[in-house]
């Protein structure tokens, strides 16, 4: 179990408990902030769990597959922070982690 | 197929059967024909279910359908699926005589080639898209609900989901209901030819592979260059590889579209509702949280995969145990994934508080379905303005639904009833 801070629409912060092994978005969904829709629960079909990762996290994520490149493609709220929440397992060198949920499209 | 093998595998009564290959074990060898699968009567899943008894290999072969492997467990669908460079597109139809004349665009090919392809599909589906065109989809399934809601009654199958995702589909490419009888019937004899030899098949398929194209020929030639705002006019006017689109490749790609547009989410849709008429807990947790309505999509999406296609052995291997020859085929049942427990615990439970369901069923690698964005929306807005006007039903007493197995799945006979005010 870590701990991760989640900024949400509204611009309120959140910190959450984090499993490790799980993705972000389980532990998003699992804390009750319903603003993440997160449709396809985790088979990176839907881009519904479009997250902001801080900075200083970015680089120690693992590298965007194709499918993601595409999902995050057809969001008008792309940027070079954006991630999808469901590819991203938590483990224990993301502890405290910092993202914020990206406007719905 | 040679004459002589020909002469000898028609003497079999019904459904022909091929010679096992020397490669093959005695051992993998099932009859299993996935257009007439055993246990159908029961339901389509379940009759693809029979296979995966504990203790089957992942790979069998079955010596129906021209002979082919099929994969028989989750992981071993998905795994094919991943790698194309062992397990080729070059041929994904079975029998392979048929999946040799289908002719669709990008479909047959492996990447590189593939890839520019996909995105000019991408560009007319992706979520971005299917945004813009929410409420017109919306309009359709309300206003068809809106008009069975007072009988009391329908056939969910003919009235509803034959008619639904085919009306979306004709109007976001633009063309006229008329002619939806026509590309059914094309559409129809692609999954599910008719035919009892290879040969037959393959004729029933390349006639009606042919019949799209020259449906979808001059529309293309009406288009290319046009300004309308349809995915027709969209896809044929982009570049592939900083080229216009050849007009043959515009013809396979577009009889995609109208292929996977008709076909598909229109029995899916049927399997839902013939559950969840049977488990009406399940229809009023539905109805209890719009947002768990939504999420449940990919649940049912799990638990009623309808497509088996397959995949081309590229080169000589092993694989789970067998010797694989280049240009075996692999047939890969969708529900065998979706439905297999080692991967989704009570499998058959259509469990909306389900985490990490796995499941194959928009396929998987870079062919995964393009349309799966148009199948989600179409399933979550069925719902809801389903349940909003029948927010209660049930399967009437003495319904016995028609179950059809082959490429795509088919469900006919779905008879509906539901309490009506005064």
């Amino acid at each position: 179990m870590t701990q991760i801070t989640v900024t949400t629409r509204a611009g309120v912060r959140h910190d959450i408990d984090a499993k490790v092994g799980w993705s972000l978005m389980d532990c998003i969904r699992g804390a009750g902030l319903d603003e993440l829709l997160a449709l396809c629960g985790g088979n990176c079909s839907c881009a519904t769990c479009h997250v902001y990762i801080a900075e200083d996290y970015l680089s120690r994520l693992a590298p965007i597959s194709v499918e993601e490149d595409e999902l995050l493609d057809s969001s008008e709220h792309r940027t070079s922070k954006s991630r999808l929440s469901c590819q991203i397992k938590v483990e224990d060198k993301l502890a405290g982690i910092d993202l914020q949920i990206a406007p719905e499209d | 197929m040679s004459d002589v093998l020909q002469s000898e595998v028609v003497e079999q009564i019904g459904r022909v059967r091929a010679p096992r290959p020397d490669h093959v074990p005695l051992d993998r060898v099932r009859d299993i024909d996935m257009y007439a699968l055993k246990g159908i009567d029961e339901g389509f899943h379940e009759a693809w279910k029979r296979v995966q008894q504990p203790g089957v290999p992942a790979m069998i072969w079955t010596p129906f359908t021209g002979g082919h492997w099929i994969a028989t467990n989750g992981e071993t669908v998905r795994e094919i699926y991943a790698d194309p460079e062992r397990f080729s597109s070059q041929v994904i139809f079975l029998p392979k005589e048929a999946g040799e004349k289908y002719e669709m665009v990008p479909t047959r090919m492996d990447p590189p080639e593939h890839t520019p392809y996909r995105k000019t599909l991408d560009k007319g589906l992706n979520p971005a898209q299917m945004r813009k065109v929410e409420d017109k989809v919306r309009a359709v399934a309300a206003e068809l609900i809106e008009a069975l809601a007072g009988r009391g009654e329908c056939d969910y199958s003919a009235e509803y989901a034959k008619v639904f995702p085919v009306r979306v589909f004709m109007a976001l490419a633009d063309l006229p209901m008329d002619d939806v009888p026509r590309l059914n019937q094309f559409a129809s004899q692609m999954t599910r030819p008719d035919g009892e030899t290879p040969e037959e098949m393959a004729a029933s398929l390349d006639a009606a592979n042919r019949g799209f194209f020259e449906y979808c020929d001059p529309i293309i030639r009406t288009r290319t260059g046009g300004s309308g705002d349809d995915i027709i006019t969209l896809m044929v006017n982009t570049e592939i590889n900083g080229q216009p689109i050849t007009h043959d490749k515009a013809l396979g790609l577009i009889s995609l579209l109208l292929l996977a547009g008709l076909d598909t989410v229109v029995n899916f849709l049927s399997f839902i509702m013939i559950y969840l008429a049977q488990h009406p807990e399940v229809t009023v947790e539905l109805r209890s949280d719009p947002l768990k309505l939504m999420r449940s999509a990919e649940e049912m999406f799990r638990r009623f995969p309808v497509v088996s296609d397959a995949r081309m052995v590229a080169k000589d291997l092993s694989f789970k145990g067998v010797q694989l020859k280049r240009g075996d085929m692999i047939l890969l049942p969708t529900a065998l994934h979706g439905l297999d427990e080692t991967l989704n615990p009570e499998p058959w439970k259509l469990d909306l508080d389900r985490r990490g369901m796995s499941h194959s069923t928009f396929g998987g690698g870079p062919h995964r379905c393009a349309g799966m964005h148009l199948a989600r929306m179409e399933t979550i807005i069925s719902l809801e303005e389903w349940l909003k006007r029948i927010p209660e039903f049930s399967l009437r007493a003495d319904a016995k639904p028609t179950y059809f197995s082959g490429i795509v799945a088919a469900v006919e006979n779905v008879p509906l009833v539901w309490p009506v005010k005064a």
